[in-house]
């Protein structure tokens, strides 16, 4: 008997795995099977270095539930652990929106009823020398009905590895992952306070006003006990829940978790938004004191002064030293005015900048520095005003003043350079926006958190640090002596200056062309030869020795091939043409950025890097070139796992513009890293060095692939 | 005044119905209750005022409650306390008919069986107990000074899972409590979030 059983066992055992694989596994209690196990993936192969996903599902008998990942006032969430091949990673587990099941007993739970599929991404490294990949899961759940029986089980999934695959099982993926709670929309807010017995927690959105069921399922980290959500009230967008608290947690002032809304409690198409996607950052104390107001109103005028030297002011630069070249010759009185012109222009910039900011904030959206860039039509305005003062500087046209400004600055005796001098003030500034140099970066972030007044203030420290080197020339034209004298060599300048704005019109087309794809910058460029062809007609027909017909005629013109060009190429060819997804096409193992992805990285305790970038960020790029995409440091990324994630901001993603203000930074560039495990962000300085990011990556422990 | 007497009834009136699905917080007096044991004897809270009470909600189909009895850890901590003096009193406020839902007679076996050392174990039928301390789970743990005031409710222990393995790698938060308040100390964790099956109530 016993040598049939040893003949027999090996066959038994060999039977056992070809069935294991792919197979479900049934819990069965006194007679009744309660939930079954197994697992699919969504690829029919693995594809070396391709992440895909694998989904554990658990069918559960009627009538029986397994738990959310937070369960609730009783039960456990269900555990998946999966044992990969070396170097293989399994992300976090995507859960579907739960169900609120109430108990006699006023007992919520959390959780699933009849069959729910638990996925999560694996990366297979970008090397597998097998010809099949077995990947195992071991898997644990609670199921209660009125009774609760743990279970386990052990699943197997056996996937060839291939060059290429297709889709499998899409229909139940889909399914599931329809169910899968989203980032909130760009109009959704948030916000928390602290009561003494718990938290209340307000939230708008437009879109949530549709639905009758609107509710806060919480799911707070482990050992943190909350009392049941209320909808405390409701007004139109508006709904405002509390959440009691035990006195013990009354540190915490935010809880993760998720908004869902249907068109009943439990509606089978209910859908849910994650409130707590991304790291939980709590929003300190606004108040701040009268000296750390003064260092960051230092660091702004700092920060003001450094946007003179910025790559993307240099063209900008070139004009104001031309202005002062002109004015080399001129009484000292009519220089410092002039000087206090272009100031002048450079303060009403910033203010109305500030003032625009603070209407803004106080309308609740999400407002950043640099946020004009993220809008196509704004790049395309700069644009044209570029291109116009380049024809200007090349000749091709003068710039003369309606009758009643330059009357009204004869009358004060001051011609119009002081109007030219103001206007020069403020588009030198507008062009310097994008470029958050260090000091301001830091300095701005601070002002956004804090009122109006201390933002006025704030913009007009950057205000005072831009100008202060003017006003001192202007003031002091004894170092203007050190100019060069006026001559014929100043047209030569002139006109070269109007290459260097060409060659800014050039940046600024090639964000138009990551923003809106290459159709939109053909459409764009046509305009732009419109344009050209009015400020032609302008520089010859629009002139003072000109008949008062003749100027007529042309006024009509230039107004009519201004409206039709504009109407055709930017009102019907340029909004027409698709916006394209991203600029940055991914490469080099960057991946792209979501708050999800983060989350699930942080939570699985993976080394995290992220680059928030822009197309029109002339400083990220230059990082890119020189720091990021060096072989040094991309060895070094490479070599400790580290995941790097891009976060492209060129379109103003919202998701992205959220993240930055967690980080208390109104643009970019920001380059963070998360060492890993419980680690606080590590946040690197704007301009980065090789040995900066090296040293960093340094401190992180190489770890191996962490299984959950 | 009249109005002002009558409107603060009301808001507390509005208070404890908004409150009512609360355990008494920590540092709160506990609730007391009159409950029949498994011998018919009838056992009040304010009986035992002046010593340390343990109240533990019960269930003994529940894995996570058999999974600390099926270990012995649950009887090794009724018995070291007991014997310190502290009253441990085990409730099962399971409805008739539901699962755990214990007579007088199944409770004695259960107790013989288990060999259990609590000082009593109280049946609740009803759940009238078990409401006014929102006991959620079983176990639920809670531990009462002399004064009368919770000094810790929540879990067993820190490991949430019914795996007796587990036990031996956990903190169990009862036995830190009592320690750490029987040695005139202030009860460093006296909350957590309590795990295992819910209380089938009525």
């Amino acid at each position: 008997m016993g040598a049939i059983k040893r003949l027999f066992s090996p066959i038994l055992l060999l039977g056992t795995l070809l069935f294991a694989a792919n197979a479900a596994v049934a819990q069965v209690y006194q007679g009744t099977q309660l939930v079954q196990a197994d697992t699919v993936a969504n690829v029919n192969a693995v594809v070396p270095g391709e992440p895909f996903l694998v989904g554990v599902r658990l069918k559960m008998a009627p009538g029986w539930h397994t738990y959310w990942r937070y369960p609730g006032d009783a039960g456990i969430p269900t555990e998946i652990k999966w044992q990969l091949p070396p170097s293989w990673r399994a992300g976090e587990i995507q859960w579907p929106v739960p169900l609120k099941l109430t108990e006699p007993g006023d007992i919520q739970i959390y959780g699933y009823q009849n069959e729910v599929l638990l996925i999560q991404q694996i990366t297979p490294p970008k090397n597998i020398s097998e010809a099949a990949a077995n990947l195992s899961a071991k898997i644990n759940w609670l199921v209660c009905e009125r009774i609760c029986i743990p279970g386990d089980a052990t699943v197997n999934l056996t996937l060839p590895v291939a060059s290429t695959n297709t889709a499998a099982n899409s229909d139940l993926f889909a399914r599931f992952q329809k169910q899968l709670p989203r980032s909130p929309g760009a109009n959704f807010s948030a916000s928390w306070k602290k009561e003494a017995s718990g938290l209340l927690l307000t939230v708008s959105g437009p879109d949530l006003s549709r639905f009758p069921s609107v509710e806060f399922f919480p799911s707070p980290k482990e050992s943190v006990a909350v009392g049941h959500p209320r909808l405390e009230t409701r007004a139109w967008d508006q709904f405002t829940f509390r959440i009691p608290l035990d006195p013990s947690n009354r540190t915490i002032d935010s809880l993760p978790g998720l908004i869902v809304f249907g068109n009943s409690p439990n509606d089978p198409d209910r859908s849910a938004w994650d409130v707590s996607a991304g790291p939980q950052i709590t929003s300190g104390d606004n108040r701040s004191s009268l000296r750390e107001v003064m260092r960051f109103l230092i660091f702004g005028f700092i920060g003001g002064f450094i946007l003179n030297l910025m790559p993307c002011v240099l063209p900008v630069i070139s004009l104001k030293i031309f202005g002062f070249v002109q004015q080399a010759g001129q009484s000292r009185a009519r220089i410092f005015r002039s000087g206090l012109a272009f100031i002048g222009g450079i303060f009403v910039w910033f203010i109305g900048l500030a003032l625009v900011l603070v209407a803004l904030k106080s309308a609740g959206r999400e407002i950043t520095w640099a946020f004009q860039f993220t809008n196509a039509y704004f790049v395309l305005l700069m644009s044209t005003v570029v291109l116009v003062f380049a024809l200007n500087l090349f000749g091709l046209f003068e710039i003369s003043l309606p009758q009643w400004l330059s009357r009204g600055a004869i009358a004060s005796g001051s011609g119009h350079g002081d109007v030219g001098s103001f206007f020069q003030g403020v588009f030198a500034t507008i062009l310097a926006t994008p470029c958050t140099a260090p000091f301001l970066g830091t300095a701005l972030g601070f002002a956004f958190t804090q009122s109006a007044t201390i933002i006025l203030l704030m913009f007009a420290a950057i205000a005072a640090g831009m100008s202060a080197p003017y006003f001192l020339l202007s003031a002091q034209p004894a170092w203007l002596k050190f100019l060069p004298r006026p001559g014929t060599w100043m047209v030569r300048v002139k006109e070269l200056m109007g290459f260097l704005l060409i060659a800014t019109l050039l940046f600024l087309l090639s964000v138009l062309g990551a923003q809106r794809g290459v159709s939109a910058l053909i459409w764009a460029s046509g305009f732009l030869l419109v344009v050209s062809i009015v400020c032609w007609i302008k520089g010859q027909f629009l002139v003072p020795s000109a008949t008062f017909r003749a100027r007529v005629i042309a006024f009509v013109v230039m107004i009519a091939l201004l409206l039709s060009g504009g109407g055709y190429f930017i009102g019907e060819k340029f909004q027409g043409a698709s916006a394209v997804a991203t600029g940055n096409a991914l490469s080099n193992g960057w991946e792209k950025f979501t708050p999800d992805r983060l989350a699930a990285e942080i939570r699985q305790g993976h080394p995290v890097f992220i680059d928030f970038t822009a197309e029109w960020c002339i400083t990220c790029k230059f990082n890119e070139s020189t720091v990021l995409e060096t072989d040094a440091v991309r060895g070094a990324f490479s070599q400790r796992q580290i995941v790097k994630l891009k976060a492209d901001w060129t379109n103003g993603d919202p998701a992205i513009t959220k993240m930055l203000k967690q980080f208390g930074r109104p643009g970019v560039p920001l380059y963070v890293l998360y060492a890993g495990g419980s680690a606080q962000p590590y946040v690197f300085p704007e301009l980065l060095t090789k040995n900066i990011v090296l040293e960093k990556l340094e401190t992180i422990i190489h770890t191996m692939a962490y299984q959950p | 005044m009249k109005i002002r007497s009558i409107a603060l009834a009301f808001f507390s009136l509005a208070a404890t119905a908004l409150y009512a699905a609360e355990s008494p917080a920590v540092g709160s007096t506990a609730p007391d209750f009159s409950l029949p044991d498994v011998n018919g004897k009838t056992q009040s809270l304010s009986q035992y005022k002046g010593k340390y009470v343990v109240l533990e909600w019960f269930n003994p189909e529940c894995p996570f409650v058999k999974k600390h009895y099926g270990s012995g850890n649950m009887q090794k901590l009724q018995g070291e306390y007991t014997g310190k003096g502290v009253v441990w009193l085990t409730i099962d406020s399971n409805a008739a008919g539901a699962e755990g839902n214990l007579s007088p007679e199944q409770a004695q076996k259960v107790m013989k069986d288990w060999n259990t050392k609590q000082t009593a174990l109280l049946l609740d039928p009803d759940g009238k107990a078990g409401r006014s301390y929102n006991a959620r789970n079983t176990p639920h743990m809670f531990v009462i000074n002399p004064d009368g005031k919770v000094i810790y409710e929540g879990a067993i222990d820190s490991k949430a899972t019914p795996n007796p393995n587990d036990i031996a790698s956990s903190t169990n938060y009862v036995k830190v409590a009592l320690d750490e308040s029987m040695s005139g100390k202030p009860v460093s964790n006296a909350n957590t979030r309590p795990y295992g099956c819910s209380v089938k109530y009525k």
